[in-house]
This record gives C-alpha cells, structure tokens and sequence, in this order.
C-alpha cells in the first residue's frame, strides 16, 4: 500500500460527510437489517419508506415489476408487505447508497455495482446457511457492503479510478490489483476510512478492509472469508465488474475455504458445483431485482 | 456429444407453476444428480417438469409421484431413466456452443500450460474430445487453437483426438459437412476462413481443419484402449458420463486422470458434476464454467484473487 496516497485520500473522504446528499438512515438502516427477521419492526421500515417519495416510488416499482407478477400495489404498506422486509431493506440501503453518486459520475455502472453487491449479499446468506454460521443476516449485510470502497474511490478520485477499471478490463485482471499498480492503493483501504467515519460495526469494517486478504485480518476472519468465498464466485459466475477476469480458482485450495473450513467443518461436505448452480438458480432474481430499482427508466 | 439444454423457451404457465410445488420434482431432481450428475437449482425446475411431461405422457403417468414410480420402483425403470436423460440432453448440438468453457480454455488455460510447458521446453498440446458425437466440439476446438496459433501458440504443434463410439457418429464427424444450425454460433470469418462450400445449404470443414484432428472408435470403457491414451492436457466429456452407472463412470473418471498430464483439465456439460465420482480432481471455477484439474505437480493453484 502507498500511505501518502491514502493520506491524500483521507480529506476527500471526510468531505463526503458534508455532501448533502448522504442520507442520514445509512446507519440505522445497515443495523436494521443486521437484525435477525422476527426483531424487524415493520411499522418502522414502512416509514422510513414512506419517508421519502423517490424511494417509496422504487418499492412501488419493484412490487409492480413482472418478478412479483404485476400485482397493482399502490400503496407503501401493500408494497412493503408484497416485497417482503428483507428485499425492502435491501432496497433502501442500495437506494440511499446509490445516491451519494451522481448519475454522471458512476465509473462501474450502477447497474453492475449493485447486481455485484446484491449477488454477494445472497451468495453470503445461502453459504452462511449452508455450513452453520449462526448469522446469516449479517453475512447478507457484509456482502451488501464488501465493495463500499469502490463508491469512495467513483467519488474521491473518479478520472484515475476510470484508468483503473480500463486497465484491469484489458489485462482481464483483479480490479483490487490494478487500483494498486495505478492508485497506491485499493477499495479495501479507502472503503474502511469511510465506513469507520460512518461507525460501521468492527466485523464489517474488517470486512471491507480484508475481503482480498483474508489472513491479515485480525478478528472477524470467518466473515471475512465467507465474504472473499462470495465474492469470488459472484465474479466467476457472471456478476464481478462487468468486465472478463482471466481467472481460474480453486475454492478449495483457497486460503479463505481452510479458515471458513477451521470454524465451521460443515464447509467440507458442500457439494460446490451443486452449490454454484443453484447460486446460478437465483441469480435471475437478483438480476431482475437490481435492474428494476437501478436501471435507467426512459 | 449431447448438450444438456435448460435453457430452452419458458413454456411454464401458471398452473405448470403450482404443479412445481409438488415435491415429487424435487425427489426426480435429486434422485438424477445422484445417478447422473446432471443438477437443475430449484427456480429451473420448471424446464424439468416440462421434460418429465413428454415422459409422463408416454407412459401414462398422471402425476409426477407416479411418474417418480416409474424411475425408481419399476421394472423397467433404468431404461425410462435413461429415456428421460434423453429428453434432458437433447442430442443436437452446434459449433461453439459452450462459451464460457472455450473461453476458459483460451484465456486461463491455454497461458497456465504454455507457461508450465515452456519451462520444460516441450511445445506440444494434445486436447480430447471424449464423445464426440457428430464433430461439432473438435471442430470448434481445432479452430479456437488455430485462431491462436500465430499469438499464443506461436511455434507450437497441437491436436485433437476426437473420439466416440457410435459409427455413424464418426463417420459424419469425419465428412466434417455442416448446415446453417450446427454454424449458428459460428462467426463470418470463421466460416470463410476453415469451411468451404459443399452444396447450396451446407458448408465442409477444410482440410486444414480436418488434419488437426484424429477421429478414432474408442469404448470409454474398454480398459486395455484407455490405459495407453497418455499425455492430454484437457478433456472435454460432455454429457457422455450421465448414462454410466457409478461404477463405471468411476472407473472412466480414473482413466482420465491418469490419460491427463499434471496440471490437465477435464470438463464436463454445463449442468453436469463429477459427484462423489472422484475426489482426487480440483475443482475449478473459471467465469461462467467449471473444470476438474488434474493436481499440478509442485505448489496448488489457487490462493488469494
């Protein structure tokens, strides 16, 4: 890592606290959604909903979108109830973080971010479930968030962050690779100085922080690794950067898989290629989903 | 070479829906992995219902639990299962139909072994297509090598064996004569460049194309042919292993490890899996396609991307 260039960096990042398009439910939101389903308060997420127009219309959008069948919802609460919590909050979170970009700024489209991130948050949830690891709801969180550092980057320094993705597209490398043969440094680090600015709990910063190196992180290193397995397979299956990375993985072999392995030996009796496939299965959803809230309606 | 297609027309209707939460799809779904190897995920269980129905009708099965019937507890129910593996895999297939595999096989594969290869100074690669059926896949692959063989194949010998135990198949495979379906995905300047025209609707592989590949009648099974195959760097098997019961695809499975050089791939059709058939492969993800690796000699691939 080049520390001058993230010193540079750091300013730039504080700004963005005074951009007054930062929605202030970041943080309630992102622990809302941490919380196991029964403890959500739904009269609560109805009003943050309600709360403001464009994104009640978002739910609105999503609700009415051939996924759920048409169904002439037209109010808050019935699109609410229709969706469920989870892909409401869902919608929130991305919508709110979707917001502090500028439609004219996005260096990845938004459309490839979110459907990256959504897959990563889903892919987290069904591994968590499939190898015991008793929070399946903050895995789907970190997974939201793992890339939060990309936004930082699309923000604090997008012509040279444009270079990058350029860069790592015609080499068809590692996206964190090229950010640092071209920035000094990556997503992970500019993504931890904005999340510990906005108090983002210790394992999700670690997240952000250590999703390409796993063994450096210091306490949270399962969630870590069960977000880096995520990732990874988001990427190898058709929702990475919008761009073909030359890579072939051995999950197995991977040094995420043996520490994930070491907390949860249920890990070891996954079938992976059934697992990938039905990753395949629901990514239809994910798609549709993202691509109802974030794509450009003319 | 059969094709497992599940991603054909959506023809599910509302009441098909409401039949897919009979849980006899899932024990049918299940009950094939076990046997085949072949997976469908729950949201594409609706291409399943629609093939199971073409079987259901045949024999006369009004529901799919007594359908299910047929395939476990019948007489005859290993011919109906390799009756409905046949409407599963339909048998038509086409050049470059399995991109994210080829495209594995030219931007992963093909640097990792001339990089491993070059250091041991042996300019050579022998690909397989195990089951080639009627040519589509060594075709493809002759020309997917030969577009790199003045860039990343620059010095370098290569062949295919193309081989499959049906005659006729062969004997098609070897003509090397092809309509507008099987070139579909087949690109202008592909055409122009590795076909020449042999009547008003078909083009015929040149002899530039055809010389690359050896065409042979080989029995996967047959042990005292497959022990001598030796030195392949990748195979491709697709939907050929599906119709094995365990013990032979085990023992095919065993044979293609040892006819692979270290570091060599096997791959399988897109919804296929080497389940419990041999732990000794790595699995490898590439974007969009899945491969089992022969282990390389010396430190594992894999680690920190």
């Amino acid at each position: 890592m080049n520390a001058d260039r993230l010193e540079e960096l750091r300013p730039r990042i504080r700004d963005l606290e005074a951009m007054p398009t930062i929605p202030t439910i970041i943080q309630p939101l992102a622990s809302a959604l941490m919380s196991p389903p029964e403890q959500v308060d739904l009269e609560r997420v109805i009003e943050l909903v309600s709360y403001d127009s464009t994104i009640a219309a978002q739910c609105l959008r999503v609700a009415n979108s051939p996924l759920f069948g048409r169904q002439n919802t037209e109010t808050v609460r019935s699109a609410v109830l229709a969706l469920g919590l989870k892909r409401v909050e869902t919608i929130l979170l991305g919508f709110c973080l979707n917001r502090i970009v500028p439609p004219d700024k996005w260096v990845l489209d938004a459309v490839t971010f979110w459907r990256h991130s959504l897959g990563c948050a889903l892919v987290s949830s069904k591994m968590a479930a499939a190898v015991g690891y008793p929070d399946p709801e903050k895995a789907y969180v970190a997974g939201l968030l793992h890339d939060l550092g990309i936004l930082v980057n699309t923000l604090t320094c997008t012509q040279e962050f444009r270079k990058c993705i350029q860069a790592a597209s015609n080499g068809q490398a590692a996206l964190h690779q090229s950010e640092q043969e071209h920035l000094g440094f990556t997503h992970c680090q500019s993504g931890k100085i904005l999340a510990e600015q906005w108090h983002f709990s210790a394992d999700l910063i670690e997240v952000i922080e250590f999703h390409h190196d796993v063994v450096a992180a210091p306490a949270a290193r399962t969630l870590v690794s069960l977000i880096h397995l995520s990732d990874l397979l988001c990427r190898l299956r058709h929702l990475g950067y919008g761009y073909y990375e030359a890579i072939g993985v051995n999950l197995a072999g991977d040094a995420a898989w043996a520490a994930l392995g070491e907390e949860y030996p249920a890990l070891a009796s996954v079938d992976l290629a059934r697992f990938t496939m039905d990753i395949d299965g629901a990514m239809d959803e994910i798609v549709a989903t993202v691509d109802a809230v974030f794509k450009p309606q003319y | 070479m059969g094709i497992v297609d599940m991603g054909t027309p959506k023809a599910a209707t509302k009441s098909d829906l409401e039949d897919l939460r009979d849980p006899a799809y899932l024990k049918i779904r299940d009950m094939i992995y076990q046997l085949s190897g072949i997976y469908q995920p729950e949201e594409k269980l609706y291409l399943l219902a629609s093939r199971c129905a073409r079987r259901m009708s045949v024999v006369k099965a009004k529901t799919p639990a007594e359908y299910l019937e047929h395939l476990t507890v019948r007489g005859n129910r290993e011919a109906e299962l390799r009756l409905l593996l046949n409407e599963i895999t339909i048998g038509e297939t086409y050049m470059f139909r399995s991109l994210p595999q080829l495209e594995a096989l030219r931007n992963v594969i093909l640097p990792q072994l001339i990089q491993a290869k070059n250091a041991m100074g042996f300019k050579r690669l022998h690909l397989w297509s195990a089951g080639c059926s009627t040519g589509e896949e060594p075709y493809t692959l002759a020309m997917l090598l030969l577009e790199e063989s003045e860039k990343l194949l620059r010095g370098w010998t290569f062949d295919i064996l193309a081989t499959d135990l049906n005659d006729n198949s062969l004997a098609g495979a070897k003509a090397g004569i092809y309509g507008e379906y099987a070139l579909r995905n087949t690109t202008e300047l592909l055409r122009r460049k590795y076909f020449k025209p042999y009547d008003e609707k078909r083009l015929q592989a040149t002899d530039q194309l055809k010389s690359l590949i050896r065409f042979d009648r080989v029995n996967l099974n047959d042990d005292a042919k497959m022990i001598f195959l030796k030195g392949v760097d990748v195979i491709f098997c697709c939907n050929v292993l599906i119709y094995f019961d365990l013990a032979s695809k085990r023992k095919v499975v065993q044979h293609f490890y040892s006819n692979l050089l270290s570091g060599g791939y096997l791959f399988l059709g897109h919804a296929e899996s080497l389940y419990q058939v041999d732990g000794r492969f790595h699995l490898v993800h590439f974007p969009g396609a899945i491969g089992y690796q022969r282990p390389p000699i010396g430190p594992t691939a894999g680690g920190q991307q």
